[in-house]
């Protein structure tokens, strides 16, 4: 009897209840041939994007601002350096280049300097020793048998709060790349089925892909848009996949680069509460970065700071100081090639961590003339 | 929990488990029963105190129905019972508010204490369900439950708890008293069930929503176009929320073995109002129906008391929908248009000669613009809102192309179905490939952060 027949007396105890008002019904076969498709399609959808997609890293490679949460964008890009056998200078924001353009970066000037467009830059802003941790090993994969610099900030160290240790909440960056579960985090504050879903999401290959495509093609922070819903509302008329090519190329100039602090000349100075290095995550993170660097075949090249010592009060710079101390000696112990550049003068830096245009030369120009990999330096 | 939840998903999967595991034991009530008042105490526990004690009130009272012999006066307990708590739960503060309005109204200076009552969801709907069953035992057409487990599991029972469908004890109980049967197919169709409830839910009901609140948020920063198109997309996002949930309930069920009533039946290829009431929201209009229309006489006593029936009937199921005037208006339109195309839709000109096409397309319209009421904030948003569509403009409107396509296909798909060539869009492939896109588009598209479903907060 058709559906749009149903009569009182088919709802009744005893009666046939009508499965639904449609046909969309499979059966245990069907649902298995269902299933397959839907593997193999998003198999193919991944790989058919990744072929049509083309992106132009663009000068000095440096990752577009607002995909910085792009991990799996970062893979390709990580599959396309190594490929071109280039040398990756991996850190946070100081590596990125927070207060500069392309090609005012470290590893621009480290290439300028050198003769040769070796240096890559992989920085990512706000990419902690932990969250590089989980991206070298979630994402990086594809990093072996190269050559790689590794940055240290300072400023990860300078406080239990940016060492993730705090008991209150932190809304820090890249949350998706530090352990969900062990071991625990105190200023993550996740509930237990969102990191469930980033666990899921690390594993299943096509969910980055997604996150990639939402990020890439639905995102919009200047009107607050998130999703795929909430563009469709803001562009009504416009066809969100048409020339998927370009969008990565028109963001690749699209980065954001902060006007630097009023003053050249720090106007007060800080006791910064610097933690104890025994017990501190990012410190941790940071020798298991390194680790799993050498674990690949990789060639490391450690840079710590230099970190803007003229904000320091005295105490507080005598205890960082002890801090680089125990850094370089756990790296002469492990035989890690190392540089921990003194501080730059002060005009050179825009803030506590970040140098500026002529600080990054000069300091590619510090560990240039130091030496990479095989001779070892620094304070 | 929500259903589309990361948590309903690991507790339905542990449920599940034992779920297979009790069935064919005496502790298969026991442990949905577990199962379901968990389930409703993640929402909010004290909940549990209510549903608690409206299953005891409602279960001793039918005991008591059948032994006492005083079988009016337990059901008159019982339903002021329920009724008192829906009412309080839900009406006391439109009351109050409504009273103190009056009383400053005719220049009185008392006031009441206007207390903010939260509402605990899902109570409209077992109440409902728990009147059903006592009213039915009263009446001789379904077996007192003597299991007081079964009788709870029955009030509680989760996949139906929080918003329908209404089920009834007639085709409820019977399942709960004989051991759970599970096929393979009945796997293959809660699967089922659940994925299209899944996508009308997430894919069009919460893709519609963005527009519809941008514009009904502000309605008076808006043209004639955009409010006309806002009323149509929430009348289309009510749909699919509500029957979104409800394919969903129905899913979860059927994969535990049961057949759960079905509750919308493409109420927007109706064509007439009579055909809309039997498509739409099925368990709550066939409710009212057994439980109040007919009881008051229904059509049966000359056409003036059938139009009194209708009336009651349509404004206190626009009343149940809310405590706001708009919803008692929503339901008074219905009345009156019910009232007023009765006599049409039974002609022989009317069923014969107008194409049914227009037929539908005037029932939607209709429909639409009642949904109006229904969805303003208030009374003044809706004269407002009504104002402004008879007042033209056609800028601003900003209405996706997309959702228009994904409401086309929909509504063509229904269409066909309902069709001569319907088929064509049953054979294996046409499903098969009907699947892998909802799946494909939740997976891409859907953002995590769902809205909550709308009749939650009936």
């Amino acid at each position: 009897m058709p559906v749009n027949n149903i009569t009182r007396d088919e709802n009744k105890a005893g009666g046939a209840i009508v499965f639904s008002s449609n046909g969309m019904r499979l059966n245990f076969r069907e649902w298995l041939i269902a299933l397959g498709v839907l593997v193999v399609l998003i198999y193919i959808l991944v790989f058919v994007w990744g072929k049509v997609e083309k992106f132009e890293a663009g000068e000095d490679y440096r990752f577009v601002y607002k995909l910085s949460e792009d991990y799996w964008l970062f893979e390709r890009y990580c599959e396309l350096v190594c490929a071109e056998g280039k040398s990756l200078v991996i850190g946070d924001s100081v590596v990125w280049g927070q207060y500069v353009e392309k090609g005012e970066t470290l590893s621009h000037y480290l290439n300028e300097l050198s003769g040769e467009e070796r240096f890559v830059n992989l920085g990512l802003d706000g990419l902690h020793p932990v969250a590089m941790f989980g991206l070298l090993k979630y994402y990086g994969g594809d990093i072996s048998g190269r050559d790689v610099l590794v940055h240290l900030n300072p400023l990860w160290l300078s406080s239990d709060k940016y060492d993730l240790r705090s008991e209150k909440e932190f809304s820090f960056n890249h949350p998706r790349l530090v352990p969900q579960f062990f071991p625990a985090i105190a200023s993550y504050r996740a509930g237990l089925f969102s990191r469930i879903g980033v666990i899921i999401e690390r594993n299943l290959f096509f969910l980055g892909w997604v996150k990639h495509v939402n990020l890439l093609c639905f995102a919009d922070d200047e009107r607050g848009v998130t999703d795929f819903c909430g563009w469709l509302v803001e562009h009504p008329y416009e066809n969100p996949f048409s020339d998927i090519g370009s969008k990565l190329r028109s963001w690749s100039g699209d980065s954001p680069v902060r006007e630097r602090e009023a003053g050249t000349k720090a106007e007060r100075r800080y006791d910064l509460p610097w933690v104890y290095l025994e017990r501190s995550l990012q410190w941790h993170y940071f020798k298991r970065v390194i680790e799993l660097l050498r674990q690949r075949g990789n060639r490391v090249f450690v840079v710590v700071g230099p970190f803007n010592e003229h904000i320091l009060e005295p105490e507080s710079l005598a205890e960082y100081n002890e801090i680089k101390r125990i850094i370089g000696g756990w790296l002469v112990e492990n035989k890690v090639d190392f540089y921990i550049p003194s501080a730059l003068a002060e005009e050179y830096y825009a803030d506590a961590s970040h140098p500026d245009v002529e600080g990054y030369a000069l300091l590619a120009g510090q560990i240039l003339e130091n030496g990479l990999w095989g001779q070892p330096g620094g304070n | 929990m929500l259903f589309q939840s990361w948590s309903f998903l690991v507790f339905f999967i542990v449920f599940y488990a034992g779920y297979l595991a009790f069935k064919r034991t005496r502790l298969n009530n026991l442990w949905i029963l577990a199962g379901s008042y968990f389930f409703y105490g993640c929402w909010q526990p004290w909940f549990l105190i209510l549903i608690a004690y409206s299953t005891c009130i409602d279960y001793f009272a039918v005991a008591a129905m059948e032994r006492s012999g005083r079988k009016k006066t337990w059901l008159f307990v019982s339903v002021v019972n329920s009724l008192a708590l829906l009412g309080f739960f839900k009406y006391g503060g439109f009351v109050v508010e409504n009273l103190n309005q009056v009383l400053s109204s005719v220049g009185m200076s008392i006031r009441f204490a206007e207390a903010d009552i939260f509402l605990p969801v899902g109570l409209s709907f077992y109440i409902f369900k728990s009147i059903g069953y006592v009213v039915d035992c009263y009446r001789g057409e379904v077996e007192r439950e003597r299991n007081f487990i079964r009788h709870a599991v029955f009030v509680s029972f989760f996949p139906i708890l929080l918003a329908g469908p209404i089920e009834r004890a007639k085709n409820l109980l019977p399942q709960l008293r004989r051991p759970a049967r599970i096929s393979v197919q009945d796997a293959a169709d809660g699967l089922s069930l659940f994925v299209v409830g899944l996508f009308k839910k997430l894919a069009l009901a919460d893709m519609l929503a963005v527009y519809v609140d941008k514009i009904y948020g502000q309605p008076g920063e808006y043209q004639s176009a955009a409010l006309v198109l806002a009323t149509f997309a929430f009348g289309w996002q009510l749909y699919f929320d509500f029957s979104g949930y409800s394919d969903m309930a129905r899913g979860l069920g059927r994969m535990m073995g049961f057949r759960i009533m079905l509750n919308f039946n493409n109420p927007y290829l109706a064509d007439g109002l009579g055909d809309f009431w039997r498509r739409w929201h099925i368990s709550l209009s066939s409710w009212f129906r057994d439980y109040l229309y007919i009881p008051l006489g229904g059509n049966r006593r000359g056409r003036f008391n059938t139009y009194r029936n209708v009336f009651i009937t349509m404004l206190l199921m626009g009343l149940w929908h809310g405590a706001a005037w708009t919803f008692v208006i929503w339901g008074g339109i219905h009345a009156l248009a019910r009232c007023l195309t009765r006599g049409l839709e039974s002609s022989l000109f009317y069923k014969e000669k107008v194409p049914r096409l227009l037929k539908q397309i005037s029932v939607f319209v209709f429909v639409t613009f009642a949904w109006i009421f229904f969805r303003a904030e208030s009374l003044s948003d809706a004269s407002v809102i009504i104002s402004r569509i008879f007042s033209g403009g056609l800028t601003g409107v900003g209405f996706p192309l997309f959702f228009i396509v994904m409401i086309f296909a929909v509504w063509m798909y229904q269409f066909v179905y309902e069709s001569r060539f319907r088929r064509y869009i049953n054979f294996s492939s046409v499903r098969i490939c009907g699947f892998v896109f909802m799946i494909l588009y939740l997976i891409i598209f859907v953002s995590s952060s769902g809205q909550s479903f709308i009749y939650f907060e009936f």
